[in-house]
């Protein structure tokens, strides 16, 4: 006797699973403007490179007769797929069942997300879009895990020592989906669609008397901007570009190494410009994004948390096509000077280089941690003291370029361990800058001159002198004082030679990285 | 091409060195910010004419404010 009365009802299930909602839902999910889980992940990955987990989970309901009526998809769809011909496991919730809320199976799909980009050592990349649990009655409740369960973070703090996970915000991310949006190496959220929430605006409005909408709680001009996703992007589409393009600096796991890539730039490329970007007129910025984009292979820069703790620039790139963590300072932002929040953002950045054993290389305008009763409030020291002590604790290569000011205790986090330190003749370092303590130090002598402005004025200018990189490269603090036009072919020279250390390297790193 | 010239962060406007309808090349600056003591130089992003004069020399601007037009 044939199987195929099952098989034709095992097709029925597989044909209502891809209808998702159903017709209605999906369109009510367009009408807002926003992709389904399915159509996001056909947007992401390779073309037919698809190859989905639990197609068959999910509910059933019979007639009295024992036959299917109804079959309900579990509400997270998950599964391997290519993304630049790269195997990646890729999920995330169905909004257009429950609202995302976790139904048994889903909640079930999404567990395995972690568990299955652990076994298989593969990239993890989760849209989210939904809610946590619900107080509401369900249909087929599920018992509460057994008191044994391993906790449910585990697998999600594990990856993120392991494997490369991305994430993006697609519409409204609530409670446990937001906890795992953050969770991650990398996280976008949509400006068109998403917001990211704890507890949405009737909880708020009911616990805190705060009548607020969804965007004014956990929009993007909330949320792109205090660290809690990396990056913004206009719309959906955008946010799953700038995921791919992340993982392109990326191994798939801390086992492998980060992909080399050929390039045409040349190593020996060197701009003018570089020579006169530092203005002479020590109080004037100047725009560290242009030497960036100079020095390293060209339209290679991914720059990551621009939004917040600005006076940082964080990112990606790639030196004759070696992927590198790039940390530059801002000198347009608060002069450069290191907040809590720019040291938070360093530690990370930091936690996920030496993760992924990407070699980091810093162009250094560092003026040295915030100071004022603000930067005092936000605990600046201990947040500050973190990314010094994190820099201290990497193993992967450091190239470390003093461009400009490189003052205080805030300046060490900018040097790791045995650093390549190579400074422009514009490089200036001290305990602090002379205009901060030429004050404290020389208040007496200044005080009693007939014109204490001009004394003032006398003793910065002679101790700028002092401040100067050439006698730093007379006594061989540092490796080598270059010109400002040789850095690149200098860092290319460098990171020839780093290379053959980073199998060494290979494995997980002592420190993971933590949101 | 028309770009708006929009403030990075809060300060006050140092020095302003151009006017409406000045015409400008690439890399051409603008205006200086005076933010946390230091100056902080705004260039054209492109080759251009500027439209739509928003800042006089002394103004206390927020971050996010549109300077000018360059078009």
């Amino acid at each position: 006797m044939s199987w195929k009365d099952k098989t034709d009802e095992l097709n029925a299930r597989r044909t209502a699973a891809l209808a998702q909602g159903g017709e209605e839902a999906v369109a009510k999910q367009h009408a807002k403007g926003r992709l389904t889980i399915r159509e996001r992940i056909d947007t992401l990955i390779d073309a037919d490179s698809f190859d989905e987990v639990g197609r068959a989970a999910g509910d059933a309901e019979f007639d009295e007769a024992g036959d299917l009526i109804e079959f309900t998809p579990a509400n997270f769809v998950l599964g391997f797929a290519k993304i630049d011909g790269r195997r990646v496991v890729v999920g995330g919730e169905d909004f257009t069942m429950r609202g995302g809320s976790p139904t048994t199976a889903g909640f079930r799909k999404s567990v395995y997300a972690e568990t299955v980009a652990l076994k298989h050592r593969l990239p993890l990349v989760r849209m989210h879009e939904g809610a946590g649990g619900s107080v509401g009655i369900q249909k087929n409740p599920t018992p509460p895990a057994p008191v044994f369960d391993p906790p449910r973070f585990r697998t999600v703090a594990q990856t993120l020592g392991s494997v490369p996970v991305a994430s993006a915000a697609m519409g409204a991310v609530a409670g446990l989906p937001a906890a795992r949006l953050v969770s991650s190496h990398f996280s976008v959220m949509s400006e068109e669609t998403a917001q990211i929430l704890i507890a949405g605006p009737a909880v708020v409005a009911r616990a805190m008397g705060e009548k607020l909408t969804k965007e004014e709680l956990g929009g993007a001009k909330v949320h792109a901007r205090n660290g809690t996703v990396d990056n913004a992007a206009k719309n959906e589409v955008a946010a799953l570009e700038q995921i791919k393009t992340f993982l392109s600096y990326m191994p798939s796991n801390v086992w492998e190494l980060p992909p080399v890539t050929q390039t045409d730039d040349p190593v020996d490329r060197q701009e003018d410009m570089l020579l006169d970007i530092v203005p002479h007129d020590r109080r004037r910025a100047f725009d560290m994004r242009r030497v960036i984009a100079a020095v390293f292979d060209i339209g290679s820069f991914f720059e990551m948390g621009k939004g917040y703790g600005r006076s940082q620039i964080m990112g990606l790139a790639r030196m004759n096509g070696q992927p590198v963590g790039v940390w530059g300072n801002d000198g347009r932002h608060l002069a450069g000077a290191m907040t809590a929040e720019g040291a938070h953002k360093a530690r990370r950045f930091m936690e996920l280089c030496e993760t992924f054993h990407l070699p980091i290389i810093c162009l250094i305008d560092e003026p040295g941690f915030m100071i004022g009763s603000q930067s005092e409030k936000q605990a600046t020291i201990r947040h500050g003291a973190a990314a010094v002590l994190t820099a201290a604790m990497t193993n992967v290569p450091w190239a470390s370029v003093m461009v400009r000011r490189s003052f205080g205790v805030a300046q060490a986090a900018h040097y790791g361990p045995d650093a390549y330190v190579i400074a422009w003749p514009s490089a200036e370092t001290g305990p602090l800058p002379v205009e901060g303590g030429v004050w404290v130090a020389y208040r007496r002598e200044i005080e009693s001159a007939a014109d204490p402005d001009a004394k003032r004025r006398e003793l910065e200018d002679m101790l700028a002198v002092k401040q100067s990189p050439f006698p730093r490269a007379e006594a061989f603090a540092i490796h080598e004082l270059i010109d400002p036009r040789e850095t690149r072919p200098m860092l290319c020279r460098w990171i020839d030679r780093a290379q053959p250390l980073l199998p060494q390297l290979l494995g997980p790193s002592g420190f993971a990285l933590r949101p | 091409m028309a770009t708006e010239v929009e403030l990075e962060t809060a300060g006050t406007v140092w020095k302003l060195l151009v006017k409406d309808g000045s015409a400008v090349k690439e890399g051409d600056m603008l205006f200086i910010m005076e933010v946390m003591k230091m100056e902080v130089p705004y260039e054209a992003p492109h080759d251009g004419t500027v439209k739509d004069l928003n800042i006089a020399e002394g103004d206390v601007l927020e971050e996010g404010d549109i300077a000018m037009e360059i078009s």
